[in-house]
């Protein structure tokens, strides 16, 4: 560890109704790998964005080598030496790899771009990190995890400084990871400055030099990773938030009904011969390195996209799903992983939202019945304890979690029996998170029948009643609550590739 | 400005409608003004009023379709081919009248029908489906013609529909136009189609999700849109008469304005009849005070392109401010 | 590399192949009509498609580019109209030589150009909304420039004519079409700027994914508003082609040009949603329209049926790229 190269001091910023950050402190020596770590919604993404001026500080000094910096775009950033590795892929699907990792500084013979010397820079590069991509492959081909792969060879043939990796992980398999961790160490050697944001605990424990943990968008402090325990950092992590208790055993009575069946589910490459049992108010958690499968299967299901065969049962009867429509009235929900862009009508109102997958139920006539919309919509802001000063409030104008809440009152509203759930809680806060879990569970309680797709392992392990681990579109196994490990989770979910 | 905003009665009214509906007050004074009074007589605003329904009914059709997120510039020519397909049935074919209305409206919904399919049902971008339909649209009216142009009989010929427009000088197709604002905004704020309608326009995936059906009410918006362009053909000839194939693009643009002008956003989810309604009257007094003024429909022309520019700008700026 | 042989496969099927039958349609729709029609088949016949042609392909190679961004350019039509005759204007009425008319068409096409890109990359306004309403500004200054009447840029024999010859060249009475020596090097510069400048390979990432393009910072503005400048400029090359060709310039024409340059552009294989795109294809999807056109009467139908036909071309050619990518999808 070396000479402090970068220092963020009292960062400040706020966004229409959130306080994204409040007077954080954060600092990277040259020779370090530095953990950023915190819940969902910590900020951690939101202070690197602020870093390679993406978003504009409130207030606060950034130093950089010794001089106080401010970078009004990605592109100032990386000339002086800070590059970011996004948690979203930034890749232009249509052009080669080699032409996406020198986007924006090509190599140039005259007017010409020399694409034959940037091959060349590219297979150096890929050699070099001992990576085995062809550099004219067009992008869109390749698996997520080789364009994340594409993604970290772009940002360290910038002549970075300082390099943020803003989980790396999510969507690497075991052998990659490893691949990863054998990069950072080599630029670690070379005197770089490194930031590691994960959720990942036992990553953090190999990797890093330092930890510093973040919460609602405040500094919690900066620990030096030899010395501190996984739990340490956890309490650090999660503060005054009480959660629900960890399930230790299966809540689902012996004898309980299969509500959902399905038989060998086929589509496309991500989904290949599904075949799985939901029973009525169980939790079943589907999980799964990013890219596994777990959402084209929930949305194979849900009839969001078409599917090439198998059979789905609900309650013992055989149903044709080909559309969401079907879905719906078969009892099916789907709460998606993307709120803002499949969950919600963010201009409409709270009541709007609530009845929209129920309206017939609101007719009186050919009009809509109002009043009846609005005393049942009150129902579910009530009882879900949405915080809203009405229900005519646009949804745009709710926090995530309250967002979430008007989702799956829609659901409610139409009293959907089955429920998916994908990634319930990116991008909730800590408080709001907790509210969710404790929601699921009642309704579980209740008799509703929960499919919870999640990549946050801790969610997996504390709330399914039973576990499915998907890898590259394949169900590779099924554990049961009483027996799972993370390890045996992670052996599963990377099985099938080499 | 924020107090006059809070203000109930205004808030119940509508703060952009207010300032439509000064706007429209302002430019009524500023033309009498500018033309020595001659612009206050009723002949002028029976003329105003003339271009004000037919293009009425065109704004009402595309606010259905621009709330959807859609757009159908295509309006323009499929009104001229309605006219001038009925038109031709009226005058060569002998039909009788009412079956001649009927087919302009007919041959509207076919177009509606086509454009809605389409764009709902094979996902084909708006705009392409537009200058598609724009070109057929005046292609079918010319082959149907023969090129040649169609006069409407008047009213001592049997044109009976020529009371639609005006008895008298009592301007009886405004209170046909207000009525089918009217209708037209039960429709769209009262049903379920209204609503399907405004919410796929806000976000399509989500209300899919849903359990929807996106597709029926989307190509929906484009039927009622083509229906109404086909009652617009109507009111075109009523007050105009003869109508001539290969033309009639200019209208898209005036229309889409009024709906805009009128708080219809273009991104969709947002849309206002009474504001569209509002917007249409001051587009048509526009060309009237320009023609007033002695200025050539040219200058119309490039008023209304930088009156919609500034419309949706104002609206992109609205919406930015909100996120 | 294994991997890198299917992925050539898949370009070369995205484009080459989409070309390919593109211009088998082209030789099809020839053949037939040749066989036709006898008077089809003169060297006349044959010089007049291509004088239609020039006009069409120019604007097509322009709105490629807005087009691969993801937008379009509507402007284009209503705008070439107005160029020329804001140039002819100056050549006919004012006395200016007529190199520097042709300079005007040229300077403000790209100045619409530029308005469009500014409103669309700067002020976020939708691309077919902008430039519908470019179209109709155009098309009023065009029919204001002139003072509503029809212009004829010099004619052949008269002096300051010379600019005619650019496109059909005449020795000893034999007429060559000189103009498609010069369209063929035009297609090969911009497939250059296409496939190998930046400006190229940045209007694709932008089409492509523009978030991307801003994250690796590209100066986005910059190049969106390149795309309709180019576009914009092509116009305005249009213009002159379209001087050069017709006897009189209308105002109030040129509304439905622009379908047959985007329709051209959009059956040689640029996406309708933007990404991809050639520039060797629209010229050869520009030929698919123009041959329907020219050829149409020739068997019997009036020119009327062609805007028929190619509305529903467009139509066709989008719902192919559709079908093909849903079943990719799959």
């Amino acid at each position: 560890m070396g000479e402090v190269i970068l220092t963020m001091n009292d960062i400040d910023k706020s966004f229409p109704g959130v306080h994204a950050l409040d007077h954080v402190h954060f600092d990277v020596q040259r020779g370090e790998v530095h953990a950023l770590m915190g819940e969902n919604g910590a900020g951690k993404s939101t202070l690197m964005k602020v870093l390679t001026g993406i978003y504009t500080k409130d207030s606060g000094t950034i130093e950089f080598e010794g001089r106080e910096v401010e970078f009004h775009n990605a592109r100032e950033a990386q000339d002086a030496g800070v590059v970011i590795v996004h948690q979203e892929l930034n890749m232009v699907g249509h052009l080669t790899v080699a032409q996406n990792i020198f986007i924006g500084r090509e190599f140039k013979k005259g007017v010409k771009i020399d694409d034959k010397r940037m091959n060349e820079e590219a297979a150096k590069l890929f050699k070099r990190l001992n990576i085995d991509i062809d550099p004219t492959a067009t992008m869109s081909d390749l698996t997520v995890g080789k364009q994340q792969m594409c993604e970290i060879a772009k940002a360290i043939s910038h002549e970075a400084k300082v390099i943020v990796f803003d989980e790396p992980s999510a969507a690497l398999t075991e052998s990659e990871i490893q691949e990863l961790f054998k990069i950072i160490r080599d630029l670690r050697e070379q005197n770089l400055g490194i930031v590691y944001i994960s959720h990942r605990m036992d990553e953090i424990k190999v990797i890093t030099d330092r930890v510093t943990v973040m919460r609602d968008g405040g500094y919690v402090g900066t620990l030096i990773t030899k010395d501190c325990t996984k739990d340490d950092i956890i309490n650090m992590m999660v503060g005054r938030v009480i959660y629900e208790e960890p399930k230790t055993k299966s809540m689902v009575p012996e004898d309980a009904p299969v509500v959902l069946k399905v038989e060998h589910l086929n589509a496309g490459k991500m989904v290949q011969d599904v075949s799985f049992e939901l029973r009525k108010g169980e939790i079943l958690g589907f999980s799964g390195l990013m890219g596994a499968g777990r959402t084209e299967t929930a949305r194979a299901i849900f009839g969001a996209d078409s599917k090439e065969s198998g059979d789905i049962y609900v309650n013992g009867k055989k149903v044709t799903i080909n559309s969401p429509e079907d879905a719906v009235k078969a009892g099916i929900g789907y709460l998606s992983e993307d709120r803002k862009r499949f969950g919600i009508v963010v201009r409409k109102t709270i009541a709007e939202n609530s009845t929209l997958a129920s309206l017939d139920r609101f007719m009186k006539g050919i009009f809509i019945d109002k009043k009846k919309e609005n005393e049942i919509t009150q129902k579910y802001v009530d009882s879900l304890a949405t915080k809203t000063p009405s229900i005519d409030q646009l949804v745009v104008n709710l926090s995530g979690g309250n967002q979430q809440k008007v989702v799956i009152a829609k659901w409610l509203v139409r009293d959907c029996e089955i429920l998916i759930f994908d990634e319930p809680t990116r991008g909730i806060d800590v408080g709001a998170k907790n509210e969710i879990y404790k929601l699921m569970n009642r309704l579980a309680a209740e008799g509703k029948s929960i499919i919870m797709i999640s990549s946050e392992m801790t969610e997996i392990l504390r709330m399914s009643d039973r576990i499915i681990v998907m890898c590259e579109g394949k169900v590779t196994g099924e554990i049961g609550i009483e027996e799972v490990s993370q390890e045996k989770i992670m052996t599963l979910a990377t099985r099938d590739i080499q | 400005m924020e107090k006059i905003k809070q203000n109930p009665i205004v808030k119940k009214i509508g703060f952009n409608r207010i300032v439509l509906i000064c706007v429209l007050i302002l430019m009524y004074l500023l033309f009498c003004l500018s033309t020595g009074g001659k612009f206050a007589g009723l002949p002028r605003i029976l003329s105003a009023l003339n271009y004000a329904y037919f293009l009425g009914f065109l704004s009402l059709g595309v606010t259905f379709v621009i709330a959807t997120g859609g757009i159908d510039f295509s309006i323009g020519p499929v009104m001229f081919c309605s006219a001038l397909i009925s038109g031709y049935c009226l005058t060569s074919l002998k039909v009788p009248m009412v079956l001649a209305l009927l087919i302009s409206i007919l041959v509207g919904l076919c177009f509606g029908i086509f454009n809605g399919y389409l764009v709902a049902y094979w996902s084909v971008p708006p705009f392409i489906v537009s200058m598609a339909s724009m070109n057929i649209a005046k292609g079918v009216a010319s082959v149907f013609t023969k090129t040649q142009s169609v006069s409407w009989p008047q009213a001592a010929d049997g044109g009976w529909f020529r009371k639609l427009v005006k008895i008298g000088n009592f301007p009886m197709g405004l209170i046909i136009l207000i009525v089918a604002a009217i209708i037209c905004a039960c429709l769209l704020n009262k049903t379920k189609a209204g609503r399907y309608i405004l919410c796929l326009g806000s976000n399509r995936e989500a209300v899919r999700l849903s359990g929807v059906n996106t597709k029926k009410w989307e190509m929906l918006a484009y039927v009622i849109c083509g229906i109404l362009v086909g009652i617009a053909a109507i009111f075109f000839v009523g007050a105009y008469t003869t109508v001539q194939p290969g033309y009639g693009d200019q209208y898209n643009n005036e229309a889409i304005a009024g709906c805009v002008m009128g708080g219809t956003s273009m991104a969709g989810g947002l849309a206002s009849i009474s504001g569209t309604l509002i917007g249409v009257l001051i587009i048509a007094l526009l060309q009237e005070g320009i023609l007033a003024l002695g200025f050539t429909k040219d200058y119309q022309l490039i008023i209304t392109g930088v009156i919609v520019i500034v419309a949706v700008y104002a609206d992109v700026v609205a919406r930015r401010r909100k996120n | 590399m294994n991997n890198k042989d299917i992925n050539k496969q898949s370009i070369l099927a995205r484009l080459g192949g989409q070309k390919f039958i593109v211009l088998l349609v082209v030789i099809v729709l020839f053949a037939f009509f040749s066989i036709a029609s006898e008077d089809f088949r003169k060297y006349t016949t044959v010089l007049s498609i291509l004088d239609y042609s020039y006009y069409i392909v120019l604007m097509s190679i322009g709105v490629t580019f807005p087009l691969i961004t993801g937008g379009v350019d509507l402007s284009i039509g209503t705008g070439l109209i107005c160029y020329s005759l804001a140039g002819g204007y100056l050549v006919v009425h004012c006395g200016w030589p007529t190199w520097a008319g042709m300079i005007v068409s040229v300077l403000f096409g790209v100045a619409i150009g530029f308005v469009n890109g500014y409103l669309i990359a700067v002020k976020e306004l939708p691309p077919f909304l902008a430039t519908l309403c470019t179209c109709m500004i155009t098309r009023g200054l065009g029919s204001i420039c002139s003072k509503s009447f029809g212009i004829s840029w010099p004619t052949a024999g008269t002096p300051g004519s010379w600019f005619r010859s650019i496109f059909k060249f005449s020795v000893g009475g034999t007429k060559y079409p000189l103009g498609f020596l010069w369209i063929l090097l035009i297609v090969a510069a911009m497939a250059f700027v296409l496939n190998h400048t930046k400006i190229g390979r940045y209007t694709i990432a932008i089409g492509s994914n523009k978030e991307a393009a801003i994250l690796s910072g590209i100066n986005v503005k910059f190049y969106h508003i390149m795309a309709y400048v180019i576009s914009g400029f092509f116009a305005g090359l249009a213009s002159i082609a379209y001087s050069a060709v017709f006897a009189t310039v209308q105002p109030g024409t040129g509304a439905g040009f622009e379908l047959e340059a985007i329709g051209g552009a959009i059956i040689g294989g640029v996406s309708a949603t933007g990404g991809a795109g050639s520039i060797g294809g629209a010229l050869i999807g520009v030929f698919v329209i123009c041959l329907l056109k020219t050829g149409l009467p020739f068997v019997g139908l009036q020119a009327n049926w062609q805007q028929i036909i190619t509305g529903l071309v467009l139509i066709a050619a989008v719902l192919v790229d559709i079908i093909k990518k849903r079943r990719e999808a799959k």
